[in-house]
């Protein structure tokens, strides 16, 4: 315990999308070059009178926007700034040792990302929402208005010729889910704030917002010119996820007489329960942990769950996302803490039954206070589940879902799923289900230096 | 694949400094032993004192490491561990060229800014980890 009480945030200081789940429908994810301070800073002018704060709102805003800095946008803005930021924001995503996290090799290399575009130039990510298409338009035109207006411009990050038009624009009518069909932003950190830093728990807010005692993560930069910048504000590991769906099916097809032959039902029950498996929940929302024989509406939102009597692993598979992405009571081997990420993702491209279009996936957006310490470390973890050997005893399994099966390093690419004491269903190896399309770290800065790098009285 | 470290620092001409770098490297691996351990990650760990060319004294410290995996999202760990936040701090506190490291963001900065090593530079004979190699090698507790 310290005798230094914990100070309070201002949230009417800080951007509404790391404290608040925007439930708004429609969404639209722009990436922006600057090509001058004096450009950069009327574009942010203009955009402001519509930037969200996390303030409580009484209606619920037909449209709202909020705005992300990648570390050569700042530098626009502040060029003293280099080498006071961490050392993964400035080098940025594609750079060696974020790779050493990501594994974005093959199809996924960062030479691959944003339709060939040159991931440094993306300077600005513009969020647009809207409570229905139309919202959403105006707010978009407003937006490309003021780009165009003060010589800013546009990077369109999907290819050509995909039946897109080049951005990411929210597939509004899957709603609540993801194109592999599970249903979507169940679990996210609860966000207290503790009254003594000392006793930060990992789903506390100070481990996201800069600025603010108590943190094992430390996020920062925690002192100088740069700390005032970055003061209430928080990174987001914004990562646009291919999702090949027609693999994902043709795997649950393909798998389902296996699991047939293993514990009966139909090869409909059988690839429901394959899907649930490879996640850790079933498609609509329950977890395994605390439904694991079938859907149970009941259960569909809970987040408040340990692993403690799942030691086995009989109810949800070690190597299932929601397991590694969240080990919760699991992280036997380490006393550090438990990284947690702050999730709003959303589906892009429209459904296979729709078109001939394969373009599909999800726009993440994760948001964090240590990019390297909670991002790239769960991302590591995804890839390699080194963290715990009752887990992996080998240390060598992957996630089910999300993990790059082309790592130089030796990995075992079966996925492991016990269904009794001395029976387990092993899949050899599991298919590559994912491809980035690409990655930006940007600072989501507080409202007032938003102000300031508008040129505005903060 | 495990990846290198080669912190390398030129430290200060001194007597306390040149006798702080002797210390240190005279009782890194008794030292930290435990915890590199504990850690889990680091294959090998050496303190190398680079000599002064051609008159006495100590011109630079190097440590050298091979270790698993990604290294800055681990070196919260190192921070947040009292005895090693000490030899880090200790080492920054040598450098010839003044580098405040009072807080993680500028722990994490010095420790990239004077890593000689790129990730994919290290020659590897295996592929296994630290903790793939003690589970195959060491008898279960």
């Amino acid at each position: 315990m310290t005798n230094s009480p914990m100070p309070s945030y201002d949230p009417g200081n800080v951007q509404g999308l790391i404290l608040r789940g925007y439930t708004h429908t429609y969404s639209c994810h722009m990436l922006f070059t600057f090509s001058s301070c004096l450009g950069a800073a009327g574009f942010i002018r203009a955009l402001l009178p519509h930037v969200q704060s996390a303030e409580a709102w009484t209606h619920k805003p037909e449209r709202m926007l909020n705005i992300g800095l990648t570390f050569n946008g700042i530098l626009t803005f502040e060029p003293g700034f280099k080498g006071q930021f961490p050392n993964e924001f400035e080098s940025g995503p594609w750079s060696d040792g974020t790779q050493a996290s990501l594994n974005d090799t093959g199809p996924s290399a960062p030479n691959t990302w944003w339709n060939g575009h040159d991931g440094q130039d993306i300077h600005c990510i513009v969020h647009t929402y809207g409570l229905t298409d139309g919202a959403l338009a105006d707010l978009v035109s407003i937006v490309s208005q003021a780009a165009d207006a003060n010589s800013v411009s546009e990077i369109l990050p999907l290819k050509p010729g995909t039946g897109q038009c080049g951005r990411l624009e929210q597939y509004a009518p899957l709603k609540n889910f993801i194109h592999f069909g599970y249903r979507d932003g169940i679990d996210n950190p609860a966000l207290g704030w503790p009254a003594d830093p000392a006793v930060t728990a990992p789903d506390d807010a100070n481990n996201f917002l800069i600025g603010y005692p108590g943190s094992k993560f430390h996020p920062g930069p925690e002192s100088g010119p740069a700390a005032e910048f970055a003061r209430d504000g928080c990174y987001n590991a914004f990562r646009v996820l291919h999702q090949n769906v027609v693999a994902f099916e043709r795997f649950l097809t393909d798998t389902a007489p296996t699991v047939v032959a293993a514990i009966g039902g139909s090869e409909d029950q059988a690839r429901e329960w394959l899907a649930a498996k490879l996640a850790g929940r079933w498609r609509k929302g329950s977890p395994l942990a605390l439904s694991p024989r079938a859907q149970d509406d009941a259960t569909a939102d809970k987040t408040d769950f340990l692993y403690v009597d799942d030691r086995d692993a009989l109810k949800c598979p070690f190597s299932a996302h929601t397991r590694v992405a969240n080990p919760r009571d699991d992280l036997i081997l380490s006393d550090a803490p438990v990284p947690r990420l702050i999730r709003r993702g959303m589906p892009y491209g429209v459904l296979p039954a729709l078109s001939d279009c394969e373009e599909r996936g999800l726009i993440g957006l994760f948001l964090c206070g240590s990019l390297a310490g909670q991002f790239e470390k769960l991302y590591s973890w995804i890839n390699v589940n080194d963290f715990n050997n009752v887990f992996s005893p080998g240390f060598d399994t992957q996630d089910a879902l999300l993990a790059n099966r082309s790592l130089p390093s030796a990995v075992d690419r079966s996925f492991t799923i016990p269904i009794s004491e001395n029976a387990s269903i092993k899949i050899k190896s599991l298919p590559q289900f994912i491809i980035t399309r690409g990655t930006a770290y940007c600072l989501l800065p507080s409202m007032r230096t938003l102000r300031r790098v508008a040129g505005l009285s903060e | 694949m495990a990846n290198p470290l080669t912190l390398y620092i030129p430290i200060r001409q001194d007597p306390t400094t040149q006798a702080a770098a002797q210390a240190a490297h005279d009782h890194f691996v008794s030292t930290y032993t435990e915890v590199l351990d504990h850690f889990g990650k680091v294959h090998y760990a050496r303190f190398v004192l680079i000599p002064n060319p051609g008159v006495t004294g100590i011109l630079a410290v190097c440590v050298i490491t091979s270790f698993d995996g990604p290294m800055n999202p681990y070196l919260q760990d190192f921070w947040n561990d009292e005895s090693l936040k000490k030899v880090f701090s200790g080492l920054a506190g040598m450098a010839l060229v003044d580098t405040p490291v009072a807080n993680f963001t500028q722990f994490e900065n010095f420790i990239n800014n004077h890593n000689l090593s790129k990730m994919n530079e290290l020659y590897g004979a295996y592929k296994l980890t630290v903790k793939q190699i003690k589970a195959k090698s060491e008898p279960p507790v």
